[in-house]
């Protein structure tokens, strides 16, 4: 799947436009490489409908002169010449921040569990295999159970920075995913569920995730009457519900600019209560084998582990360099300066700051299930949401609807409701009563931060209005 | 290496070619002699940039060039694929592409049909879409006075605390070659400007999101007041900061348009694109030519609606794009396919294919979506006999599960509406339902259909999208 020389050849692309850079006489540079290689599988109507291979890349190019920054990408090593020239010419035309250059060398230790050669060993006749044996799993668990959708795939991505700071960084990474959409369409009823899993490491021919899919298709099937009065209700929302709210949310409020700028609903709250006392929140930019860790950040400073959260208590907040620079000299704040956490959207992006791996931790013993839906008596449990894209990042606030819910009462599971609403402030319901399960699963992307989260009770702050 | 070939040329004229045709040709006719009954090559070419000010300085701008080229092969029924950024490379990946085809057919089981395409009349044409004023030649600083015409409108309030304006625009140019010897050549552009702002007022903080866009060039952006767009943003994110939350319950709803282009998107657009129909994962499967809404209701998807986001004068299998009537009156009419559903439901193909770029294999997709316009002359009339209801404006988004039939939309403000009159204005409205019962609840439509704000649509791929019609009213909607 993986070329021999990939990461040689990129690094080399990166040289040349660096040295291209030199000859210009450009202050500071930064060239980024990416170059991915894969193969996938898609899955519909309870078959293999395609398989596909390829790959992709490019480079980014962000030059700064004079505290100025711009940026450009391209294909083409031969347009590199006027990628540069548009790089400068956005630089002229952008405000120069004091103190803002490009970091410097600082020696970055490796981070484990990021590569496996597993991997680059499964071709597309093992992953059609591994498409068979899923589609053999969904149909021996329930024959009325179909793949409705989904696929499954396998990536390598070779990567490398070169910066006039001295940083000549490369790697490759290795990731293998799954998502099947299950549906049981019978006696006039369709029910379905969505999961998946990936890792950067090889995953087991059928993974956990299969059979979920299934039980939460089986398990939403015949819904029972409640009622349909909106009220204020705790919800046991599952990892699985509870991330795409999260991950709106949490991650921008953490982050340093706009904690600074009054556009997070922590702003102002440095070293104050904000969460459950019992919750701390970390950004593990270095955890062996996360999604979204790495040695170096996306403007190749080390990244580390960081705690932002202490049971309870605001004490740290995400910042890359330009973003510290500015808020610094705009007056914002007395000092800040990067704690590797620049993020990168591929080769087509200039860094900005983001997490990484974010983890939500109690002290707390953590509950199984059955503990938390007594601890829960009345209310729902929640496993997927619609629309948490349309959570609002600056207050909290959300209003989405579910139809992945089963009701609660005195502790045990009723059934399934067909459809409801569910509102609140996620800062409020985060900030008291809440406890956490002991089955931590990450949810996410690779490129925009993972989410390590277990299933979440939430005793206060959400409404629930059934349809 | 795969991104190094590219005859990535920025000074290439629009009706320039990318792919080397008697190559292309020669791969083409290589995999038929392979067993392929169809191959084709598609190559997107991308220039593009985007610009972004935040408080009135310049935070970021991107120009990029991005060549994508995706071989597609059919054989013995089955697909294989092979997306790349090296076009030089293609040729040399024939043989294997049309392998994995054949190792998907060889897992088919007996019950399950092979995968068949409608016959589509065969083009060799260049359309090329000229924008009145080309992307391509629109320099940094125009775009820069734009955006900060519409920063200063709309941060022009101390509790405006922050405001962020986007800019993006792109020119995009198409070349599909088939083996059944279709070579079409397109290009069309689109441009986009939108505004973000952050009001606060002592603890409470609230963000507004406005846009304007279309298919064109500079013109588009020209053709718009940012003034008042700046000023319209302004203001709600001001009402936003004294809005109370919204009352919880069914209650009847009117949705202005950009509203009800998104709850027309979601609820009915969706579950009428025939891969997920096929694929057993839609509420409509097996009810064309039912009626599955107030006989008001007619919905259309028109890719020709020249300026609307979603405009595009091919689509990504190279038919001639025209209007999908998808709801006549109330019925269920039309669903959007590709060549391989129209074959699979026995239909005419309607050009509904569309890839995000050209390292994307075709989806069916929408296009322009809109409900066609009622017989209400104006809001007043819509809201006369409602004696206690929402009306909701502006979208923050929405998503549908298409086989349970469910969706989710949100809109960015609201008010209460009381005894006919708009009283309080409400922050953080949801409206949610269920496909086949609420397009039986639209009972009121004014008589101006027309496209809204432009948006983005996700199906595992992102494209851009224009949804749009008159203001609606539904009697009975889960507000939340």
């Amino acid at each position: 799947m993986l070329p021999d020389d990939a990461v040689d050849r990129i690094a080399e692309g990166c040289r040349q436009i660096g040295a291209l850079c030199k000859s210009q006489g450009i202050e500071q540079w930064e060239v980024v490489a990416t170059q991915s290689y894969g193969h996938s599988i898609d899955i519909e109507a309870g078959k293999i409908s395609l398989a596909a291979g390829g790959g992709e890349g490019g480079y980014g190019v962000r030059v700064v002169e004079g505290g100025r920054f711009g940026y450009a990408y391209l294909v083409d090593l031969a347009s590199a010449d006027y990628a540069l020239q548009q790089a400068r010419d956005i630089a002229k035309a952008s405000p120069s921040v004091e103190g803002f250059v490009l970091p410097s060398e600082q020696t970055a230790r490796k981070v484990g569990g990021l590569f496996d050669t597993n991997i680059l060993n499964i071709g597309p006749e093992d992953l059609l295999e591994q498409a068979d044996a899923i589609l053999s799993e969904v149909a021996s668990l329930d024959d009325r159970a179909v793949v409705t959708g989904g696929g499954l795939g396998v990536g390598a991505s070779a990567g490398a920075i070169f910066t006039s700071e001295g940083i000549e960084s490369s790697g490759v990474t290795t990731s293998h995913g799954i998502g099947v959409q299950v549906s049981i369409d019978a006696n006039d009823e369709l029910t379905s569920s969505y999961e998946g899993d990936s890792s950067r490491k090889k995953l087991k021919q059928v993974p956990d995730c299969v059979a979920v899919a299934v039980d939460w298709a089986q398990k939403t099937r015949g819904p029972i009457e409640v009622n349909t009065e909106a009220h204020d209700t705790p919800v046991l929302m599952t990892s699985e519900g509870f991330s795409p709210l999260f991950s709106m949310v949490v991650p921008s409020a953490v982050r340093g600019d706009r904690l600074v700028r009054d556009e997070s609903f922590w702003s102002g709250k440095q070293g104050e209560i904000v969460l459950a006392e019992d919750l701390s929140l970390i950004d593990d930019g270095r955890m062996e084998g996360g999604k979204s860790a790495s040695p170096r950040d996306g403007e190749g400073v080390p990244t580390r582990r960081q705690t932002l959260v202490e049971n309870g208590r605001l004490i740290g907040s995400l910042w890359s360099t330009r973003d510290a620079a500015q808020q610094v000299a705009e007056g914002r704040i007395d000092h800040a300066q990067t704690n590797g956490c620049a993020v990168r959207g591929g080769h087509q992006s200039p860094p900005y700051t983001g997490c990484s791996d974010l983890q939500m931790t109690s002290t707390r013993t953590p509950s199984t299930q059955d503990s938390l839906l007594e601890r829960m008596e009345d209310g729902y449990i929640v496993h997927s949401v619609m629309g948490a894209h349309t959570a609002n990042p600056t207050s909290g606030d959300f209003s989405v609807t579910t139809s992945t819910l089963l009701r609660v009462e005195g502790g045990e599971i009723l059934g399934p409701v067909k459809q409801a609403g569910l509102s609140g402030n996620l800062a409020k319901a985060l900030s008291s009563e809440v406890y956490l399960g002991d089955d931590v699963r990450v949810q996410g992307s690779y490129s925009s931060g993972a989410m390590h989260l277990p299933d979440v009770l939430l005793m206060q702050g959400l409404r629930i209005n059934p349809a | 290496m795969v991104m190094s070939a590219s005859p990535n040329d920025e000074h290439k004229p629009s009706t320039g070619r990318y792919l080397n045709q008697s190559k292309i040709q020669s791969a083409l006719d290589h995999a038929q002699d392979l067993g392929a009954s169809y191959a084709e090559v598609r190559l997107m070419a991308i220039t593009d940039s985007s610009v972004a000010l935040r408080d009135a300085k310049l935070e970021r701008a991107i120009p990029g060039q991005e060549v994508g080229v995706t071989l597609r092969i059919l054989a013995d029924g089955a697909w294989g694929v092979h997306s790349t950024t090296d076009l030089v490379s293609l040729p040399s990946q024939i043989e294997s592409t049309v392998r994995l085809a054949k190792a998907v057919a060889a897992r088919r089981s007996s019950k399950d049909k092979p995968v068949q395409l409608a016959e589509v009349p065969i083009f060799e044409d260049e359309i090329h879409w000229k924008s009145k004023k080309d992307v391509r030649h629109t320099d940094l600083q125009t775009k820069i006075e734009h955006l900060r015409t519409l920063h200063d409108s709309a941060a022009d309030d101390d509790r405006i605390i922050s405001v962020t304006c986007g800019w993006s625009d792109e020119h995009l140019h198409t070349e599909l070659m088939t083996s059944e010897g279709m070579n079409r050549t397109w290009s069309f552009q689109r441009s986009l400007i939108n505004a973000s702002v952050t009001g606060r007022d002592g603890g409470e903080v609230v963000s507004y999101r406005t846009r304007h866009g279309g298919e064109g060039g500079l013109e588009v952006i020209e053709a718009c007041d940012l003034g008042q767009l700046g000023e319209v943003a302004r203001i709600a994110t001001l009402r936003l900061l004294k809005a109370e939350r919204a009352p919880s319950g069914k209650m009847p709803l009117i949705a202005d348009r950009d509203l009800t282009g998104v709850y027309i998107h979601e609820a009915l657009g969706h579950p009428c694109e025939a891969d997920l129909v096929a694929a057993g994962d839609s509420c409509l499967d097996g009810k064309l030519g039912q009626t599955i809404g107030n006989d008001i209701v007619t919905v259309v998807d028109d890719p020709t609606i020249r300026g609307g986001y979603g405009a595009h004068p091919i689509d990504d299998e190279g038919l001639n794009t025209r209007e999908k009537c998808l709801i006549k009156n109330g019925v269920l009419t039309e669903y959007l396919n590709h060549r391989e559903t129209a074959h699979h439901f026995g239909l005419t193909p309607n050009a509904g294919a569309r890839a995000q770029d050209g390292l994307h294999h075709p989806l069916v997709r929408m296009s322009n979506t809109l409900i066609q316009g009622g017989t209400h002359n104006d809001m007043d009339e819509l809201m006369e006999d409602i004696e206690y209801g929402v009306y909701a404006c502006g979208s923050r988004g929405g998503q549908v599960d298409t086989g349970r039939g469910s969706f989710q939309f949100a809109a960015q403000e609201a008010w209460l509406i009381e005894n006919g009159e708009l009283t309080r204005p409400l922050k953080d409205v949801s409206v949610s339902g269920l496909t086949l019962q609420i397009l039986k609840d639209v009972d009121g439509l004014t008589r101006d259909a027309q496209l809204a704000a432009p948006g983005f649509c996700g199906k595992g791929q992102t494209v851009p999208v224009g949804d749009g019609g008159p203001i609606m009213r539904i009697s009975q909607a889960l507000v939340g």
